[in-house]
């Protein structure tokens, strides 16, 4: 058996879009999704039992069906409810909710991580509990959230190629396409796989980076406040004195 | 003297177990109240229910002419306020961990500012200006910066009541304030707290020093069992207890290492 690469040549447009259309989708389902999350997270976290139910329901729904059940389910649901939309829309729709389902449990994971003395001190000046959340909790829940983020992310990434079952034209569809035109699959799909890893891993680089810098930010190397500044010169011109 | 605080038949379960049954005290401006008593008796939930962290099932709370929480109403009602009245009612009472409760990511002097911003909302450079007279005062201004891992427990203790007084509050509770800190370190702590009691602070400490409760304190109150066991003025009740529960946990707790004796 020999290997034919000109194929891959000859259809570099079709890649090249797929990995276009493959980008847009998971950038946008990944954002919405992480936005989806929060709420869904803060819900699970409340005191209020049916606030945790709904959540609990929500998620624990969505994060035991495989996701292109879900597609199915999106895809073939919609029109009987009167909403028709593009493939790549619904798709993207799908992702998102699936996607809000693990994002959901990171921070949960995350927010239970910080002290509860956290959110104490902070009612304790009078902070209401959302204030709280978003003044104390939330910035010391980013380095927690990061890696598991990240991690997330990538298999929602790769999970755009159960898009290409509806029909949209991302990496595996144009994949399949060329496949159809050309039978050399193996040439096709090596190419397929290549594209994927070069997105995950170069996605996977640049949280790495943002990680880093994260754990940086909190080692204090701040620049001193001028007020400070002020204040520490009456200091040491007391102790000459 | 004018009173300043006075809880009136307080009582929280947890489940079915009572934590605090029926208390009631009041405290005058200007007063320095020790609360101590055996681990579990309620000591640390009847200070988070005066400032409402933990919200009693009954009795009030009376700060100055205001009632936090359960309000009486006419004809024998009781009116439960709203959550944000209660929000905006708490920092009138500063509160002072064990643990400290610093904020990790922020510097000493956001630790402090962070309050009187946010919640109170007034002006940046005037708060800021004011939480570095409270750190020059607590002998920490050139920690302004820094971040709470690199200071010492006696300093983030420091800092935890700087950022309680930041907020100027009529009252200051204080749970267990040296529980958490090396023995050489907790003298350092309570002489400081001394010099703020002597500077006229209303203070109610939580505390196992009851060597600092008899020279601090103007009166201590026993707590045992969810109960006010006894309570009378510091040096009389210490010397010379009534209660044998008290008599029996002093001889188990007072011995002659306890600091503060200057």
């Amino acid at each position: 058996m020999t290997l034919d690469f000109s194929i891959i040549v000859d259809n570099w447009q079709l890649f090249a879009k797929g990995a276009v259309l493959t980008l847009v989708i998971a950038f946008i389902s990944i954002g919405i999704g992480f936005l989806l999350s929060i709420p869904v997270a803060l819900m699970a976290l409340s005191h209020r039992w049916w606030l945790r139910w709904v959540s609990g329901a929500y998620v624990e729904w969505f994060r035991n069906v495989p996701f292109i059940v879900v597609v199915y389910i999106f895809f073939y649901g919609l029109p009987f409810a009167g909403v028709r939309l593009p493939e790549a829309v619904v798709g993207t729709l799908a992702l998102a909710i699936y996607a809000s389902t693990y994002f959901s449990e990171v921070i949960r994971g995350a927010v239970l991580a910080v002290p509860k003395g956290q959110m104490e001190a902070a009612r304790a000046v009078g902070m209401s509990y959302f204030m709280g959340m978003r003044e104390i909790v939330a910035p010391q829940t980013l380095r927690l959230l990061l890696p598991p983020s990240t991690n997330t992310s990538i298999s929602m990434i790769k999970e755009t190629s159960i898009l290409s079952t509806i029909t949209v034209a991302e990496i595996t569809y144009q994949g399949l396409v060329v496949q159809g035109a050309t039978f050399a699959p193996f040439e096709v799909f090596m190419t397929t796989a290549v594209l994927y890893w070069l997105i995950t891993s170069i996605f996977a680089r640049f949280m790495h980076g943002i990680e880093r810098r994260a754990g940086i930010a909190q080692g204090g190397n701040q620049n001193r406040h001028s007020l400070a500044d002020k204040y520490l010169q009456i200091g040491t011109k007391r102790v000459q004195e | 003297m004018k009173s300043l605080l006075k809880v009136t038949n307080l009582s929280k379960s947890f489940g079915a177990v009572p934590a605090l049954r029926d208390i009631s005290l009041e405290v005058m401006a200007g007063e320095v109240i020790c609360i101590i008593g055996p681990s579990g008796c309620g000591k640390s939930t009847l200070l988070r229910c005066i400032n409402h962290l933990t919200f009693p099932d009954g009795g009030f709370v009376e700060l100055g002419d205001v009632y936090i929480g359960r309000e009486p109403m006419a004809g024998g009602k009781v009116r439960m306020q709203s959550h944000s009245q209660i929000d905006k009612l708490r920092p009138r009472m500063g509160f002072v961990f064990q643990q400290f409760n610093l904020w990790p990511h922020l510097s000493v002097l956001e630790n402090i500012t962070r309050g009187p911003i946010k919640v109170q909302r007034r002006p940046r450079p005037e708060v800021e200006a004011d939480a570095m007279v409270l750190l020059t005062r607590f002998g920490l201004a050139d920690k302004a910066t820094a971040f709470p891992a690199a200071l010492s427990g006696g300093q983030k203790q420091r800092v935890a009541i700087a950022r309680a007084l930041a907020l100027e509050p009529q009252l200051m509770l204080f749970d267990e304030p040296t529980s958490a800190l090396d023995p050489e370190i907790v003298k350092e702590v309570l002489l400081f707290m001394r010099e703020l009691a002597e500077s006229g602070v209303t203070m109610v400490i939580v505390t196992h020093e009851i060597a600092f409760a008899r020279h601090v304190a103007d009166r201590v109150i026993f707590l045992d069992g969810g109960y006010v066991a006894e309570e009378g003025p510091a040096e009389e009740l210490l010397t010379n207890p009534k209660n044998p529960r008290l008599r029996e946990f002093l001889s188990q707790i007072d011995s002659p290492v306890m600091g503060c004796s200057a």
